[in-house]
């Protein structure tokens, strides 16, 4: 059965200027992931601002915890990231993985 | 005027004089070309364009008669391409003798006159019934260009859009996202699909570096160019195609046939709206980075298809319009003076020559890398070679565009219906042969005129159409160039010829010579069946010395005649006169050289199997067929060294028939720098020239054609008579 963790909550910015600690504090969370990956949950609802910069991150993020064997969860997504990712074709990024 | 002044107008007055000549040329061209197609848009905007330089042009240099007059010939020309005024016959007619004026005003600037006075009352009438012929009405408003439905901005349209977006993107301050959503705004975005394929893993990831593509649909109605606009910021760093799946290539062939005359791929493109100015940049930049990096540029045609998205038939039909356009005349050019590029081929010929002594020396010294060396050097002046010559080619249709203008007139005076058609204008020649051709060009036309064709009553009483055609027409064949003028009219009547020279003392009384020769009875001075003399022909003055100009040039000519069909007349000529390859054969001591290009095949040490007769002629067994030999030692008695015991045989072409030459040894191929025979030296019969060998040795250069008629005629000594 997969473990659900939670992450910190995305903040209302996730944009270039966001970006770079994002990532740090995101790789920093990967290496405590336990082994079997889990999902990742991320609360979304804050999300006020999005841009590609941070869509690039998201999917790089999802992606990471693929091969880790996990899988990425946007939940509650604000309604400025679900445009977002649809414009960007991304809606996939908010599809619930089982 | 201050002195810089002067100077300047002196130093370009001479460039403007021979580019006005050349318009004018031009305009009379496309006059005539009109005459046949009226309504041909590009050509009338050429015609307005010719004049409009004239005009702008002798401004500059304070002509103002010659502004004025061509101002009014302008006003007129640029009616008619509006099509607010037709281009019929007597404007035609009228257009012509302003543009003798024209080249009247050009010719006094040429000698330092503003204006030509005597000229100025026929000028006077010409304006005044240049005002006449333009048309008085307003100008209609122009009449809408109807596209193809598909292509009307009004509708919506599903674009494809393919987009990378590069790296600095987000450095730059732009975002994909927005970008997306301003696209929005413009209509309707379908199936967007990202891909992330070239995204790091997260470890590797640089957030600030962006690594985003992106393809989806986009429905609506705004143009390429707006929608390039969209991507104006990010253009200098992101890959993008625009794609129009909904318009065919052929909606778009056919809206490039029908544009008005681009010179360049680019702006033909560019016009038909199946790129956009910034997709051209894109593709001209490309070019550019690769010659750059000294890789061989792909045309631009090919950058187009393959990276800018552009269907492989739009950019054929875009490559023919602009061989159409290019064909016209729009070429880009250099103007270089002629005795410079002589002075360059003189060099390249000497260098040939001493190229050649530096191989030799290189072969004797037998240092391989020393001979290889000198391979290499030679292989390049060979190519070097090529491509100057090449210079000096300019296609033979400009000349007989000339002749348009003579056969209109000289049609109209003779009161007969003459249609010209040329063939081959492309051929290509070199330029001093040209200039010298003319003249016997001129005159076999006119011959033509006068004599050959009928008019047109006597030609529909013999069942013929009443318009006369007569054919320029040129060709290469082999290292020739071949000239033609062929009429339909009455033939030459080889019974009058023949009494004719029996009543010149031509020929004996009573004696008739070969059918062939009977024609060439014409060539003879003193000949003209002419009943009357016209002010054009008929002075017996005329075929010999054609005849004789075109020797001159190492060339022959040729007539053949069928009573109340036609006559053609057929002029060869080398296709230069300065260096050609060579085929080097020795006979004893001697050297002589074959043109390569009529050196059809080489046999060695078969001589055994030639039956030969004291004479030196004989005939050889060649797959089944008979082919005349001809020895070289024999014929220009070459006895110093013993004959081998097993020579070798050149087959050579002349025109369509072949023939064998016995020499004893084949050197192989030669680059030759054709030297000029000396005076003394001309009447040898057989030889064309001469030229100097690597080690300093003379050969001398067969005339493959004047060769042949020995190989078929026995029993010829090999020098001309002394009586001539």
């Amino acid at each position: 059965m997969d473990a659900t963790t939670a992450w910190s909550p995305l903040p209302a910015e996730v944009g270039i200027y966001a970006a770079a600690e994002l990532r740090a504090q995101w790789l920093a969370l990967l290496a405590g992931l336990p082994p079997g990956g889990g999902t990742v949950e991320l609360d979304s609802s804050g999300v006020e601002q999005i841009d590609a910069a941070g869509a690039q991150l998201l999917l790089a993020l999802a992606h990471a915890l693929k091969v880790r064997g996990g899988s990425l969860q946007l939940a509650r997504p604000s309604r400025t990231l679900v445009d977002g990712c649809k414009v960007l074709g991304l809606s996939n990024l908010l599809e619930a993985r089982a | 005027m201050s002195d810089e002044d002067r100077d300047f107008i002196a130093a370009a007055l001479p460039v403007f004089l021979s580019e006005a000549e050349e318009q004018v040329e031009r305009l009379e061209q496309l006059l005539l070309e009109l005459e046949a197609d009226p309504g041909d848009r590009e050509l009338l905007d050429a015609l307005f364009r010719c004049a409009h330089t004239v005009k702008g042009s002798a401004g500059v240099f304070g002509l103002d008669a010659l502004v004025g007059f061509t101002h009014h010939v302008e006003t007129l020309l640029d009616q008619i391409r509006e099509g607010r005024r037709a281009l019929d016959a007597g404007v035609s007619t009228l257009l012509l003798l302003c543009n003798d004026q024209l080249r009247r005003l050009i010719d006094a600037a040429g000698h330092g006159a503003a204006d030509d006075p005597e000229g100025a009352p026929a000028r006077d009438a010409l304006v005044l019934r240049l005002r006449a012929a333009c048309s008085a009405e307003p100008a209609p408003p122009p009449p809408a260009v109807a596209l193809p439905v598909s292509l009307t901005p009004a509708g919506e349209r599903l674009w494809h859009v393919w987009v990378r977006f590069g790296a600095e993107t987000f450095r730059n301050g732009m975002d994909p996202l927005a970008l997306l959503n301003y696209l929005k705004t413009l209509g309707r975005l379908e199936h967007v699909v990202c891909d992330a394929a070239a995204v790091p893993e997260l470890e590797m990831l640089d957030a600030e570096t962006c690594h985003l593509g992106f393809e989806f649909g986009l429905r609506t109605a705004a143009g390429r160019e707006e929608i390039e606009a969209a991507f104006s910021f990010v253009r200098e760093d992101c890959e993008l195609h625009l794609i129009e799946p909904d318009a065919g290539p052929e909606q778009f062939v056919a809206l490039i046939q029908s544009l008005p005359q681009h010179p360049r791929l680019g702006d033909i493109l560019v016009s038909a709206g199946a790129i956009s100015q910034a997709q051209l940049h894109a593709a001209l930049a490309e070019q550019e980075r690769s010659r750059a990096v000294g890789a061989p540029a792909a045309p631009l045609g090919e950058i187009l298809k393959t990276k800018a998205g552009v269907p492989a038939a739009v950019v054929d039909a875009a490559l023919q319009r602009q061989a159409r356009t290019e064909g016209g005349g729009e070429d880009r050019f250099i103007r270089v003076q002629a005795d410079r590029l002589d002075a360059v081929i003189n060099l390249l010929g000497e260098l040939v020559i001493a190229g050649a002594g530096a191989a030799e020396l290189a072969r004797e010294s037998r240092q391989s890398k020393l001979v290889q060396a000198n391979d290499q050097i030679g292989g390049l002046i060979e190519e070097i070679r090529n491509a100057t010559l090449q210079l000096r080619m300019v296609p033979i249709g400009e000349s007989f565009s000339r002749f348009r203008r003579v056969v209109r007139d000289t049609a109209a005076e003779l009161g007969k219906e003459v249609q010209l058609e040329i063939q081959g204008g492309e051929t290509e020649l070199d330029k001093s042969m040209v200039e010298r051709i003319a003249d016997p060009l001129m005159h076999l036309v006119r011959n033509a005129l006068d004599h050959g064709l009928e008019t047109a009553e006597q030609r529909r009483a013999v069942g013929k159409p009443g318009q006369g055609r007569l054919v320029l027409s040129a060709c290469h064949d082999g290292g020739s160039i071949l000239i033609g003028i062929a009429d339909d009219g009455r033939g030459i009547d080889r019974e009058r010829v023949l009494q004719r020279a029996w009543d010149k003392g031509l020929v004996e009384h009573g004696v008739v010579p070969a059918e062939a020769d009977i024609l060439n009875l014409i060539f003879e001075p003193g000949f003209s069946t002419a009943e009357k003399i016209t002010n054009l022909s008929g002075r017996g003055v005329g075929m010999d010395v054609v005849r004789r100009n075109i020797e001159a040039l190492r060339g022959s000519v040729a007539i053949s005649s069928e009573l109340g069909s036609g006559t053609r007349i057929e002029i060869r000529l080398p296709l230069t006169l300065a260096i050609i390859d060579g085929f080097l054969v020795g006979v004893g001591t001697s050297r002589f050289i074959f043109p390569l290009d009529a050196v059809v095949e080489v046999i060695e040490g078969r001589s055994a199997e030639a039956a030969m007769q004291p004479d030196g002629c004989g005939v050889l067994a060649l797959r089944g067929q008979a082919l005349p030999v001809l020895s070289l030692r024999t014929l220009y008695e070459l006895d110093d060294t013993p004959a081998p015991a097993r020579a070798s045989v050149v087959v050579v072409q002349s025109g369509a028939r072949r023939y064998g030459v016995l020499v004893d040894a084949l050197l192989g191929q030669h680059q030759t720098v054709i030297k000029p025979l000396g005076r003394m030296l001309r009447t040898l019969r057989g030889m064309s020239g001469s030229t100097i060998l690597g080690n300093g040795e003379v050969a001398l250069i067969f005339d493959p054609e004047a060769l042949r008629r020995f190989a078929e005629r026995p029993a010829q000594r090999a020098t001309a008579p002394a009586d001539r």
